[in-house]
């Protein structure tokens, strides 16, 4: 009697097959938009690369030049007036190291749809949406804060929430967790103004300074 | 003015920064314009990024003629901690508890919004009595919300004694909280494929008491509110935000039903049970202060009574309260600690967690008290994540 193949559905190293993902238990039918993505498909053919299907998701990969042409198709002829989230994913190690992400609700619908655009890292710029959806202002400073993905066509491009003096880029996958010592110059740590550089010095081996003497 | 530099122009603090943000401000520095007037002088201030009146850490460089802002550009991330790099470095349900932290007025409502977001990447599915207490519990982190929100709203405006009645209800939810979860404050009661254990009778006694009492006392404040003619004047017509902007600048929450869009996601996609509860949306078409502040009064007495089926049902429904599947959730106590496997099961699910497939991708949205709170998850096949959006309904 041979062994029969295992089949494990979960298995850490296995891509999942779309026929053997079974029924996701969470995955919503009333929010799955095929006649959209048809309509994509058929409208911008060639500008898309790939439509993937996880747990009733579409997720539609667009080349950067047409993701403005993109949105507004879908603003105008599917009701998705509302941006949920954008944001951006570091794929480090893979041939298109940075990805946006656009998630969508048509409201009066009920649909939602996720775009996702492909960057080189030596390039990472995408066209700004934020003519279609104001919303995505301050998305779009955040994913360029975080990722170094730059936004061509924002207002106004400042870092969301590190300061402009700060030279990297935190969430790409090569920044360490504990940070990089004197990336963020603090105010004076002691008593006759020294700068002292580095945020975290416990994190990097060496004791805090005592800001008050001893008593004698 | 001159423009000031910090420790006597030894050590400018963040140069780039500030030049960046007063050229978006198109001022060059902090100054008040000489005039005889100080109402008809042009000033730019700063305010924050610790002041008492911000309720956290913001800060806000500010345009003024005489008493009106003019502009204002605001500079916040004094509060950012980085939790979408921490959550890169963790298992899924070692991140569990940092969303805790992320909104600790409804600590609840993250757990869950987490754990559902894992739980579709990893195609788990969850007992029906572990739903419902998890709504339960959502209900009443939503109730504490609102309430800190209601109370400190209008003590701003100079009523200090409602927001004593509100932290006396509140005190009552946190004993909840304590008596189901063990901690008042920051839970972590949801599991991946359940929650960590079931309802002591205690708790289901307080919930029993609390729902009734609050309740009354909420439709004896309407009145004193509602009718309140100074409260009223402060909060109408102020801040009007029309439907059209409310969705191009991507509110959310009872801030985007308050402007007339009736989009909530307990409607919009049932997750948990809420597909089998009766309760209303609570929309106004204004748009302003007052309408917000009448849609959070309507949705708490919503989710008394959604609170009140969800006891209902849970009074006649037995069955477990985790997925009994050791692959993608802990095995009960009981298991753990009179069996071998149970224990090798801990160890295995405290080591590694769920794998879900490699390359996957979901999103998955609740409706926190304050709106959409989404997790987008990538799974690398391993057991903490590849990356975690966070879309939180706070920017």
């Amino acid at each position: 009697m041979g062994h029969r193949t295992l089949d494990f559905l979960f298995s850490p190293v296995d891509p999942p097959k779309p026929s053997a993902e079974r029924k996701n238990p969470l995955a919503k039918d009333s929010t799955f938009d095929s006649d959209a993505v048809t309509a994509l498909q058929d409208e911008f053919g060639e500008h898309i690369a790939d439509v993937t299907l996880y747990a009733n998701e579409h997720t539609v990969y667009v080349d950067r030049e047409s993701i403005v042409d993109l949105c507004t198709f879908l603003k105008d002829r599917f009701g998705y007036v509302y941006l949920s989230d954008l944001g951006g994913i570091d794929r480090f190690t893979e041939e298109q190291r940075f990805e946006v992400l656009y998630s969508l609700i048509a409201m009066e619908r009920g649909k939602r749809i996720r775009l996702k655009v492909r960057l080189d890292e030596e390039d990472p710029v995408v066209p700004s949406i934020y003519g279609v959806y104001p919303a995505a202002g301050w998305n779009e400073r955040e994913c360029w804060d975080m990722f170094g993905i730059r936004f061509d066509g924002h207002p106004d491009l400042r870092r969301m929430f590190m300061p402009e003096d700060f030279e990297h880029f935190p969430l790409r996958k090569e920044f360490p967790s504990l940070g990089i010592p004197g990336s963020l110059p603090l105010p004076s740590q002691t008593d006759d103004g020294e700068i002292v550089k580095d945020p975290f010095p416990a994190a990097h081996g060496s004791k805090p300074l005592r800001r008050t003497p001893f008593p004698e | 003015m001159e423009a000031r530099t910090d420790h006597n122009e030894v050590f400018s603090f963040w140069p780039k920064h500030n030049e960046r943000l007063f050229a978006r401000l198109e001022s060059k520095h902090l100054h008040v314009e000489p005039s005889t007037d100080p109402l008809e002088a042009e000033m730019s201030l700063n305010l924050g990024p610790q002041h008492p009146a911000t309720h956290g850490v913001l800060r806000c460089a500010l345009k003024l003629d005489g008493e009106n802002i003019k502009t204002c550009v605001v500079d916040i991330g004094y509060l950012h901690r980085g939790i979408e790099k921490l959550a890169e470095n963790k298992t899924y349900q070692e991140f569990m508890p940092y969303t805790d932290r992320m909104d600790y007025l409804a600590p609840y409502s993250n757990n869950v919004a987490f754990c559902l977001a894992v739980e579709k990447l990893a195609g788990i599915e969850v007992p029906l009595r572990a739903q419902y207490i998890r709504t339960l519990m959502s209900e009443l982190s939503r109730i504490s919300s609102h309430l800190l929100w209601m109370g400190t709203m209008v003590m701003d405006s100079g009523a200090l004694s409602v927001f004593l009645w509100t932290f006396k209800h509140r005190e009552v939810l946190y004993s909840i909280f304590d008596e189901v979860a063990g901690a008042r404050f920051t839970v972590s009661h949801s599991r991946i494929g359940g929650v960590a254990g079931d309802l002591s009778q205690r708790a289901v006694d307080l919930i029993e008491d609390f729902l009734p009492k609050f309740s009354e006392e909420l439709d004896e404040w309407m009145p004193f509110l509602n009718r309140n003619r100074i409260w009223v004047d402060r909060i109408q017509g102020v801040g009007v935000i029309t439907k059209e902007e409310a969705l191009a600048i991507g509110m959310t929450g009872p801030n985007l039903r308050a402007s007339g869009v009736k989009f909530d996601i307990r409607r919009f996609e049932p997750y948990l049970v809420y597909d089998r509860l009766e309760f209303d949306i609570p929309t106004r078409e204004d748009g302003d202060s007052l309408a917000r502040y009448l849609v959070r009064q309507e949705e708490m007495k919503q989710s008394v009574r959604i609170a009140r089926q969800c006891l209902d049902a849970l009074a006649t429904l037995e069955g477990p309260i985790r997925v009994d599947n050791a692959k993608q959730g802990y095995a009960s106590k009981d298991e753990v600690y009179y069996s071998m496997e149970g224990m090798i099961h801990d160890f295995v699910m405290t080591d590694t967690g769920v794998c879900p497939p490699k390359g996957a991708e979901v999103y998955h949205a609740i409706e926190a008290p304050k709106g959409e709170l989404g997790f987008f998850l990538i799974s690398d096949g391993t057991g903490s994540p590849w990356r975690v959006r966070i879309n939180s309904p706070m920017n």
